[in-house]
């Protein structure tokens, strides 16, 4: 696999990214990744289990997480072939319907061939997700 | 079941089962229902959003490794599967609440499309009890590790997970 050099500099940002979320997202994004915990896609029962609403699942943070990074490395370098190396988050407030999942992001470093791209998605709750992304450069 | 807080010998039987079970190390291996296959990463990229060509010729998006080997509707834990026995320990103690911290995914290589993926679970660790904004808990990190089978037969790993939940007392639960 070729890779192009995706030009990066410490303290780059990453342009924010709105994700509206809704019942659809929630509940689409859930079964595509073959997570059918009821939480993902029962109101009932998540409001039962004391949430407010139905909330987005771990998977589909770290997949947005992904996107986030490489439609922006597309958007910079006009090319698909970013390598994401890794992706590790930390959790915090739910994403329910009817709020925006921002992401932001910025470079944190550039070192042997992997960039450190930190990664933070807020509701209006607070932050959904804190993370890094490492990708090769 | 009365709070495991109050009940001085809790630690000491959840951390000895915590020490059992790491022991295991990589245990209750499990094979993906199918193949890595393109409908399955059309469904993903649909709901995500994502359009990047790369996924329909022939790869598939790295984040979808955990994917592949869900238990899907009404799929169930192995009975040796280290991270659900350190979980119905914590529950039986009290802990009954559980909540995701952590996801911390390595990616050696894509997936390409026909392979045949197979994951272990191994007990990383168990810190406790804490004191959370959520109430008394233990955080228990399992570690997955993701592997396919080469034509000599090699095992390759191809990703990695650590996953970290907080399984805990919630607060103004009846003690």
């Amino acid at each position: 696999m070729t890779t192009s050099t995706l030009p990066l500099t410490v303290g780059d940002t990453i342009p924010a990214w709105e994700v509206p979320i809704t019942p659809t997202l929630v509940v689409s994004t859930a079964i595509s990744t073959r997570d059918f915990q009821d939480v993902h896609h029962d109101r009932d029962i998540a409001q039962a289990a004391g949430s407010k609403d139905i909330f987005v699942n771990i998977l589909t943070s770290t997949a947005l997480v992904e996107r986030y990074v490489t439609d922006w490395a597309h958007q910079r370098t006009g090319h698909w072939d970013t390598e994401v190396r890794g992706i590790a988050i930390r959790l915090g407030a739910p994403a329910y319907p009817y709020d925006t999942l921002t992401f932001t992001g910025s470079v944190e470093s550039v070192e042997d061939g992997v960039a450190t791209l930190e990664v933070t998605g807020a509701v209006s709750l607070g932050d959904h997700v804190i993370g890094t992304v490492k990708v090769a450069v | 079941m009365s709070a495991a807080a109050a009940d001085t010998g809790a630690h000491e039987r959840i951390m000895a089962e915590a020490e059992r079970i790491e022991a295991l190390g990589e245990a209750a291996e499990r094979e993906a229902r199918d193949p890595v296959n393109q409908p399955t990463i059309n469904n993903w990229l649909e709901a995500m959003g994502n359009t990047n060509p790369r996924w329909q010729a022939g790869e598939a998006p790295p984040s979808m490794a955990q994917v592949w080997t869900m238990y899907g509707l009404g799929g169930k834990p192995p009975a040796d599967d280290p991270l659900h026995g350190m979980m119905k320990v914590l529950t039986d103690e009290g802990y009954t609440a559980v909540l995701g911290t952590n996801c911390e995914q390595e990616y050696r290589r894509t997936l390409r499309v026909g392979e045949q993926v197979r994951v272990t679970t191994a007990l990383d660790s168990v810190v406790g009890p804490k004191r959370t904004g959520m109430g008394e808990g233990y955080f228990v990190t399992s570690r997955n590790t993701w592997y396919v089978d080469g034509p000599d037969g090699a095992a390759e790993v191809v990703a990695t997970m650590l996953f970290r939940v907080l399984k805990f007392i919630p607060k103004g639960a009846a003690s």
